[in-house]
């Protein structure tokens, strides 16, 4: 017991004592020891890009398009990467997009259709009638955010092709389990039941 | 035995570094790309029977997408998004492009943030003549080189003026040169870019 804490105390203790240590030793032997460090470091480094990438990060949220849902600034929320790879996207799930106007931006939205629906372009009535509808081709989701009066979204750039969906959000403020908020009632008529995913319009 | 065992746990402790060649794989990753659109720059084997390696850069498209007309592109197929596609960027964001017969517009402008991507191969290819300018955001990485079959490692740059000149003329390097050349001066005879 008594060495253990002595090896414990040489090590972590006394950091002026390591450094004289060190500086007193060979030129090879202080290479390696930093080479070793950096090594370690550019792992770690390595490591966390790969697990961020993967399988999800934090990330705060900026700017208005989402209002009701995530705040203007600073919201924490997590970005679910893996959960992409194995579960389908349905209709109501707050995504992670690469905007089709800029490729190296980053946007949060809200998938309202998928591929076969027939979709209302704008109910408000400002950027098209609010009568103009269009079907949402192979291989596209319909985008919006909840702020309709300042949100770019699909009704500015048309649908979005599923290959730019980064991920998931979950939310964690106020540490609530994010609920998907839309029902799916008025589909319960067989004559307007949205087509099958797949299906070529 | 022990000393197998010994030499065993010793490269085990090596794996706590798996994540540096998994990171670099992912930056640059080596694929095989298959189809005929990119024919006769990649896959020039008519009949398929062997197919190219290529080293693809995924870092100048993810962290700047940096990219210029005549680049050969990877990029996710906007109509599968499982699908795979290799491309050349043939017009930026507000060029004007001549299309080619499937497209139903002789003349399009590409709008903000989107390109227009052809296979060399104009016949094989499911491009932008089909489904129209994509958002540049799919695409996914650029083609470096080739690095498989060993015959054809090399660049995947058109051939330079010089690099013609110290050709055999009429040798099949030298008539495939100038055929690259003919391509890329077609290709670029059909678009009026954005900025003079």
């Amino acid at each position: 017991m008594q060495s253990l804490r002595k090896i414990f105390l040489n090590k972590y203790h006394d950091l002026w004592g390591r450094y004289y240590h060190f500086k007193s030793q060979s030129r090879s032997y202080q290479a390696k020891v930093v080479g070793k460090g950096l090594l370690n470091l550019f792992n770690s480094y390595c490591a966390a890009h790969l697990f961020f990438d993967y399988i999800g990060r934090p990330s705060y949220t900026g700017g208005p398009s989402m209002l009701p849902t995530l705040a203007v600034t600073n919201d924490l929320v997590i970005e679910d990467r893996l959960s992409l790879r194995f579960t389908e996207i349905s209709r109501g799930d707050l995504v992670t997009v690469k905007s089709p106007l800029d490729p190296l931006r980053i946007v949060c939205k809200r998938i309202i259709g998928l591929p076969g629906d027939v979709i209302c372009v704008d109910p408000t009535g400002h950027l098209a009638p609010s009568t103009e509808h269009v079907i949402v081709p192979r291989g596209h989701v319909w985008l919006s955010g909840d702020n309709f009066s300042y949100s770019r979204d699909s009704r500015r750039y048309g649908p979005v092709p599923i290959a730019l969906i980064q991920g998931k959000i979950r939310p964690l403020r106020d540490f609530t389990i994010y609920r998907n908020p839309v029902t799916l009632a008025h589909f319960e008529q067989e004559s307007i039941r949205p087509a099958a995913k797949g299906t070529i319009l | 035995m022990p000393f197998i065992s010994l030499l065993l746990r010793s490269q085990l402790r090596l794996l706590i570094y798996a994540p540096i060649p998994f990171l670099i794989a992912r930056f640059y990753p080596i694929t095989k790309i298959t189809g005929r659109s990119m024919q006769p720059t990649i896959n020039p084997d008519e009949n398929q029977l062997w197919h190219d390696f290529a080293l693809l850069d995924r870092v100048s498209m993810q962290a700047r997408a940096n990219f210029k007309r005549g680049d050969i592109v990877t990029l996710f197929s906007p109509i599968d998004p499982k699908r795979f596609m290799v491309k050349r960027v043939i017009a930026k964001e507000g060029d004007i492009v001549e299309t080619l017969p499937p497209y139903p517009h002789p003349q399009v402008c590409v709008p903000e943030g989107h390109v227009w991507v052809e296979g060399d191969d104009p016949y094989h290819s499911d491009d932008s003549n089909t489904f129209g300018p994509i958002p540049a955001a799919l695409i996914e990485a650029k083609v470096l080189f080739i690095v498989w079959p060993l015959s054809r490692i090399g660049s995947l740059q058109t051939p330079s003026v010089r690099h013609l000149g110290r050709l055999t003329r009429g040798s099949p390097e030298h008539r495939a040169a100038v055929a690259a050349v003919e391509r890329e001066k077609w290709r670029e005879s059909r678009v009026i870019p954005a900025r003079w």
